[in-house]
């Protein structure tokens, strides 16, 4: 709750220090503030917090933890941003404050204990993401994602709301605690509480960006920025993926039987669309969505799993986010007028850093031991295997698909034909990528602490 | 500890020395690994097992953690450690040699082989099988033929395919033992679901029988070793495959042991199929470092027949033979290595009379021939006479199916050598051997033939590790012996 409030003022304490037209002073400013955030929320169960009364928001262990990877993951879409914002000394602000206001609505999206803050912070996290992405004004592929987000998004919420009125109408609360408690009085085959279920669950569909509610995804990468798509694919696919799986898990739990075939279907459609069209892709950004689509896949294995799902869902994100958010970074540095992965080419064989950083973010991404990326999976997979064994074979025929659009990129950065062409990268970016490697190298080690 | 990450520390280094200093380099680190195995070898007692990490309690998710080795470990890691050395040598005077990045790649090869043989968890089993897989992949592809992806992504997700079921069946497993430690799988209770130990054993037979390759498996194998460099070769078929035919004996069958029964006959005919076809097609090779690579699937198709009895001497001699592969294999491909380097060709009909110009070369390939076609006196005649012997006692059609290897291999070999070696002169000059390729054929001839004369020094060794399994498994093993 105080890791929300400061979140808050430092956002707000940004877009005042952002006036001053320095922008590595806001950068500073923004950074104490997300470390502050990262602290009270680590330390949040050792000192009595000055909204204890408050029980609109409640974190328990695992929450905490999303949060803490939240706000970690942001520090480093920040940090990757400087290099690209700095030059726009008018829009740092803007562009950093919007950031942390949308972290707000993911902490709220993570700490939810009521239907209404649930709304709030998706909200919250989505309206700041309309405007990061159409942020570079004279570019119209930004506006088009700009636009194209912001319709079918505000869609999908009023369907959300529409979800949420029918669950409300059904149970008569808009406290988890007593929507659960009534479905399992005996709700569960009301109609209008499984419609609304149902919509729910279609919009969740639609912000994870699995299939068959993916369209925006390509075209909304394409459109923004690197800092951007790297928030927009590690924290908030975060955030709206934990709200699904401890909605669905806690509140619906009584419901598994009637959305795992749905669940399932989605999974195996996203998995399989997702990286049979990341194949055919030529450039980078586009290529990222539909990886990303079908690591979304992979992460909705969470849904499934009462018991360990949103475990498992945590290591699986640090791999991810970790993988992505270097790859972004790499892609950053190496990206001309375009974002073809022809820029790739040979790379990794003449930057050290790059090319370790890109063959092991591409290995745990492609799921091979003993990175974070393959702990994930197998922590997912292994508790799907006794109630859906040909689904998981699915994945795993789907994950070689994936491992072969990995391979194929790491081959051609680390051709020899590369020799000898050095690129110039900031300190920041070295760090941004050292730090997102040993998340990808030691972010399972977290598994070893009880 | 320091046996494994030992080859880890200096594998990093190795990446920031000079290229100066790097040769030398690569051969020190890998002697001196070879010389911590040693170490270890000498305080060992073949009837103990000794643990060199041994957490107390489970981990979650069941991770153990525990690493450790028996005879039959320490065997594959000091097969491991000399090979890597031999390796290091033979390439001493190439190119190859000079370039940090595959002497760091190789180390850390060597790391990720040690892991494998002393891992006691399956989860780290798993672990280490797919790290094998990335520092040879990134050699053959900075080392190998150019435009070689095609063969290079055949190779890597037929591997990863096979890997890929034989972590299916870890997490099947998982429902079986509380934890995945080595001694709480092998006695994992699959009393009255055979089938089901069958499905398990499958999984992680598919990741084996792809590395090996069993017969329908290969196909990854040729194009894969004729585009990789010649160590990479080396590294392939020395090491990498034997890893499966370790897999099987220490792994695969003490696990699954009740769904042996499914799967003793399918794979004893497979490699059968493999004996047979693999020396057929090599018949017809020209190009000599295909023709080998087929003989191997020759060779290691009577090997995994074999452990599949899963008779007391029959994996004494899988031992005695894996050891001997490994050796033909490095003498066999450094010198077609050899014949390349010189004349840039390796196809037999622009060859021949090469022994005319190079007598010794002639002398050293011919010795590593006869050491390859197993005359007596080698280690080869030990492992293979016992292996047929113990196939002809299951069933005499597999039994004379086997025995075919000794036939068709002096065919080939010898077809080999001679339309090399002979004939008419069709090659100007031959640079003769140089110091460090004397070292490694006079190596690889002394161990073939002290094997070959005192084949006890294995067996014995093992045997302890072979019963120490039977009574892990308790009850549930009767050894035909």
């Amino acid at each position: 709750m105080d890791a929300l409030i400061i979140i808050f003022i430092t956002g707000l304490l940004g877009l005042f220090v952002g006036m001053l037209k320095k922008s590595q002073l806001t950068l500073i400013v923004i950074c104490t503030g997300l470390i502050a955030g990262f602290l009270s929320m680590f330390f949040m169960n050792d000192y009595e917090s000055i909204f204890s009364s408050y029980n609109g928001l409640s974190f328990s262990r695992t929450q905490q933890m999303f949060g803490l990877l939240a706000i970690g993951l942001t520090l480093l879409a920040v940090l990757l941003g400087y290099a690209y914002y700095k030059e726009d000394t008018e829009h740092t602000a803007d562009y950093y404050g919007l950031i942390l206001f949308s972290l707000t609505g993911a902490i709220c999206l993570i700490g939810f204990s009521n239907m209404f803050m649930f709304f709030l912070g998706l909200e919250i996290l989505s309206i700041p993401i309309y405007v990061l992405v159409g942020i570079q004004k004279g570019n119209s592929l930004a506006s088009e994602a700009s636009v194209k987000y912001f319709f079918t998004g505000s869609f999908a919420t009023a369907i959300m709301l529409f979800g949420i009125a029918l669950i409300y109408g059904s149970t008569g609360s808009f406290e988890m605690k007593e929507i659960q408690m009534a479905i399992d009085m005996g709700m569960s085959h009301s109609p209008m509480l499984n419609i609304g279920v149902l919509m729910m669950m279609a919009a969740f569909l639609f912000k994870v960006g699995a299939v068959p509610f993916h369209f925006w995804g390509p075209d909304v990468y394409q459109g923004s920025s690197n800092a951007v798509m790297a928030f927009m694919a590690s924290v908030v696919k975060l955030a709206a993926l934990f709200a699904f799986v401890h909605l669905f898990n806690f509140t619906f739990q009584t419901l598994t039987p009637f959305v795992s075939g749905l669940v399932l279907f989605a999974i195996i459609v996203s998995l399989f669309l997702g990286y049979l069209s990341a194949l055919k892709q030529t450039s980078f950004r586009r290529m990222m969505a539909y990886s990303s689509i079908a690591n979304t896949g992979f992460a909705l294995f969470a849904v499934l799993n009462q018991q360990f799902g949103e475990a498992s869902l945590w290591v699986f994100l640090i791999g991810y986010a970790c993988s992505t958010i270097a790859l972004i970074t790499i892609n950053m540095i190496v990206e001309k007028e375009t974002d073809e992965l022809s820029n790739w080419k040979g790379i990794g064989y003449a930057n050290p850093l790059i090319g370790i950083t890109l063959v092991i973010s591409l290995l745990s991404m492609s799921g091979i031991p003993p990175f974070t990326g393959f702990f994930g999976k197998y922590l997912l997979l292994s508790s799907a295997f006794s109630d859906h064994l040909p689904f998981v074979i699915l994945a795993i025929i789907a994950s070689l698909v994936g491992a072969y659009l990995y391979l194929r990129l790491m081959l051609l950065s680390l051709s020899r034909e590369g020799e000898g062409q050095k690129l110039k990268m900031t300190g920041i970016q070295a760090l941004v990528l050292i730090v997102s490697l040993a998340g990808t190298v030691g972010g399972w080690l977290v598994l070893l602490i009880k | 500890m320091e046996l494994i990450f030992l080859p880890l520390i200096l594998g990093i280094i190795a990446f920031f020395i000079p290229s100066k200093w790097i040769r030398p380099f690569g051969l020190l680190a890998s002697l001196s690994v070879l010389g911590v195995s040693v170490a270890h070898l000498i305080q060992f007692d073949p009837r103990n097992y000794v643990l060199l990490f041994n957490p107390a309690e489970a981990f979650p998710l069941g991770l153990t953690f525990k690493m450790g080795y028996d005879g039959l470990a320490l065997t594959m890691v000091l097969l491991t450690n000399a090979i890597i050395s031999i390796i290091f040598l033979a390439n001493w005077n190439r190119e190859i040699a000079s370039n940090a990045r595959f002497t760091g790649l190789t180390l850390l090869m060597q790391f990720a082989l040690l892991g494998l043989f002393t891992s006691l968890d399956g989860i780290l089993f798993y672990t280490f099988w797919e790290l094998t897989l990335i520092p040879i992949f990134l050699i053959l592809y900075w080392f190998g033929k150019q435009d070689n992806n095609r063969a290079l992504f055949k190779f890597f997700l037929y591997t990863l395919l096979g890997s890929l079921m034989m972590l299916l069946s870890f997490i099947a497993l998982g429902y079986f033992s509380p934890n995945y430690s080595y001694f709480q799988l092998v006695q994992a209770n699959f009393e009255g679901k055979a089938f089901e130990a069958a499905l398990i054993m499958g999984g992680i037979l598919f990741a084996f029988a792809v590395k090996i390759p069993l017969f329908p498996f290969h196909t990854w194998q040729a194009p894969t070793y004729t585009n990789a460099p010649m160590a990479g070769t080396m590294l392939l078929s020395a090491l990498m495959l034997k890893m499966a035919l370790f897999g099987m004996i220490k792994w695969m069958i003490p696990i699954g042991f009740e769904g042996l029964v499914y799967l003793k006959w399918p794979v004893i005919t497979l490699g059968g199929i493999g004996i047979v076809y693999g020396a057929v097609i090599a018949m017809k090779q020209k190009d000599l470092k295909t023709l080998f690579a087929y003989a191997s699937i020759s060779h290691l198709g009577l090997i995994a027949a074999g452990i599949m009895l899963f008779s007391l001497s029959a994996i004494e001699a899988s031992m005695v033979q894996i050891i001997n592969h490994s050796i033909v294999a490095v003498g066999l491909f450094l010198a077609a290595g050899i014949i390349e380097d010189r004349l840039q060709t390796r196809n037999i009909d622009d060859l021949g009379g090469i022994a005319k110009v190079a007598p010794q070369f002639g002398f050293w390939f011919a010795v590593m021939t006869f050491i390859s076609v197993s005359v007596p006196f080698t280690a080869g005649f030990i492992g293979e006479f016992i292996l047929i012997k113990e196939l002809f006692s299951a069933h005499w059609v597999i039994g004379i199916t086997a025995a075919t290897t000794l036939v068709f291999g002096a065919v080939y070999m010898l077809r080999a050598y001679q339309g090399s070696m002979f004939g008419p002169t069709k090659i100007e000059s031959f640079k003769d051997l140089t110091w460090n390729e004397y070292l490694v054929f006079g190596i690889l001839t002394i161990a073939a033939v002290g094997i070959g004369l005192y084949p006890q020094m294995i067996i014995e060794f093992i045997k302890p590790s072979i019963k120490f399994t039977q009574e892990l498994m308790a009850g549930d093993l009767t050894l035909t012996k």
